[in-house]
């Protein structure tokens, strides 16, 4: 009997935000980062409101990205200490399972660790995303979910390669840069309060690579796990 | 295609290359269903090779092969569905409970999962008692143990065994001994690799013979060899191999 897809994805994430829960390593290690890298932009800029609100967006979306590295190695970690993904490809069913919970994990860890990071930026950097809060919230939103679409699959590519933590990074950023574009642009209008209306563009940026991402990820999976 | 007639592992000049080196090298093979086949030979001999190819975890780079009636080559969905593989690392995770990992594996395969059913899996290998405790905490044979209780909720056809009897105590082994016969009472195949062969062809119908990525013998365990028994055999001369 062949098991859903739906519910092969949520034991995955089930799986994973579990063991997550449990050890707390990961996690723990991400705010303690994130909130260094904010400490130390905070202090390179200075207090300089003006320099801080105009460069804030960036800045939060380096920690983000940043921190987000940390999460991401660690996707298959489980996985290896358990005996590689040869376990969960024997299981029978739509290999994708195991690519959407593992990015569903990892966006909920980043979705989480932002809820944290976000009051901490806003101390840190001056900023003051609640004018526009929701407009803020949708935009890291999908600035996240198109980070973890793409770096969960680099980390599944690259798991098994002995330098992996050196070449994710290298492969992962410059995919990155679409999703980066429009997440840094769209977060520093909706903190600038968007006054001449601009922050449309790119959210539609966002939201089509957030889509075609997802589509392109989720179509090669099983042609990149089993060859 | 599914032929209930067909063996449950047929190979014809199977070879598989990993890097630079030929792990199998023109593999011919018939397991019949039903049957139990030990496959021995030493440390690099190619037993986990060859389980990983009858799983469909890796492509044969030249040769044909069927598991259960299905191909290889364009199968692996459908074989995965009748196949079971208990590797030598069991697949568990060490922070989830016992139950968990049942839990786990019972959403991943397609079973019910009842807590009456996963707690009577547990009973089964005798791990009942720390069904809450985490697989971390376990000893080496009492995760062994647990990896079979994920393969005892599925229903298979056939059951690869990589290793089965590493760490294992005599009550190990014995349950080792008492999970292949039920399996075959109830028309199950068991392919069994290891390189503890005087365990392995107690229970064998056959016993497969590897050297070197070559099947060297493959007969039944009276007809085996006394050389085939020692651990300190020298390989084989390998055959040719086949273009490509």
């Amino acid at each position: 009997m062949k098991s859903s897809l739906a519910l092969r994805t949520w034991a995955i994430l089930w799986k994973d935000l579990l063991i997550e829960l449990r050890t707390k390593q990961s996690f723990s290690a991400m705010v303690f980062f994130a909130a260094l890298v904010l400490f130390l932009f905070g202090f390179a800029v200075g207090p300089d409101t003006a320099t801080l609100s105009r460069l804030g967006g960036g800045l939060l979306w380096i920690a983000i990205a940043f921190t987000g590295m940390l999460s991401l190695g660690r996707t298959f970690q489980s996985e290896e200490v358990a005996g590689g993904l040869d376990g969960l490809r024997m299981y029978p069913g739509e290999i994708r399972a195991i690519y959407l919970g593992k990015l569903l994990a990892n966006f909920s860890m980043l979705v989480v660790l932002e809820v944290v990071l976000v009051p901490v930026a806003a101390v840190l950097l001056q900023l003051e995303p609640w004018g526009r809060f929701p407009l803020f919230v949708g935009i890291t939103l999908l600035g996240t979910f198109g980070f973890s679409v793409i770096g969960t699959f680099y980390a599944s590519l690259t798991q098994h390669l002995r330098a992996r933590e050196l070449m994710l990074p290298l492969l992962l950023f410059p995919a990155l840069v679409p999703v980066f574009l429009g997440a840094v642009n769209g977060t520093t209008l909706a903190l600038a309060g968007d006054p001449l209306d601009r922050i449309g563009g790119w959210i539609r940026l966002l939201i089509s690579f957030d889509i075609i991402f997802f589509v392109v990820c989720v179509w090669i999976y099983p042609i990149v796990l089993e060859e | 295609m599914n032929d209930r007639s067909a063996p449950a592992v047929r190979l014809d000049t199977v070879s598989k290359r990993l890097g630079w080196t030929w792990a199998l090298r023109a593999i011919q093979l018939r397991v019949d269903r039903g049957s139990s086949v030990a496959v021995i030979g030493p440390n690099g001999a190619g037993k986990t090779t060859l389980l990983r190819v009858l799983a469909t975890l890796l492509k044969p780079t030249s040769g044909t092969g069927a598991v259960l009636g299905i191909p290889l080559r364009d199968g692996a969905e459908a074989i995965r569905a009748r196949v079971g593989l208990l590797s030598s690392r069991g697949h568990l995770y060490g922070d989830l409970s016992a139950l968990e990992n049942l839990r786990f594996a019972a959403w991943m395969g397609g079973v019910s999962v009842d807590e009456a059913r996963l707690r009577a899996a547990l009973a089964k290998v005798g791990l009942d008692q720390v069904s809450e405790q985490r697989a971390r905490e376990f000893s080496s044979g009492m995760q062994k143990r647990l990896a079979f209780a994920t393969l005892l909720m599925r229903r298979l056809d056939l059951v690869l065994l990589d290793e089965p009897y590493a760490n294992l105590d005599s009550d190990g082994i014995r349950m080792v001994d008492d999970f292949v016969d039920e399996w075959r009472a109830g028309g199950g195949t068991v392919l069994l690799a290891t390189h503890r062969r005087g365990l392995a062809v107690r229970k064998a119908d056959r016993v497969a013979v590897l050297q070197a990525g070559c099947l060297h013998r493959y007969c039944r365990p009276e007809e085996l060899e006394p050389a085939d028994l020692d651990p300190q055999a020298e390989p084989a001369t390998p055959p040719v191999l086949p273009a490509g």
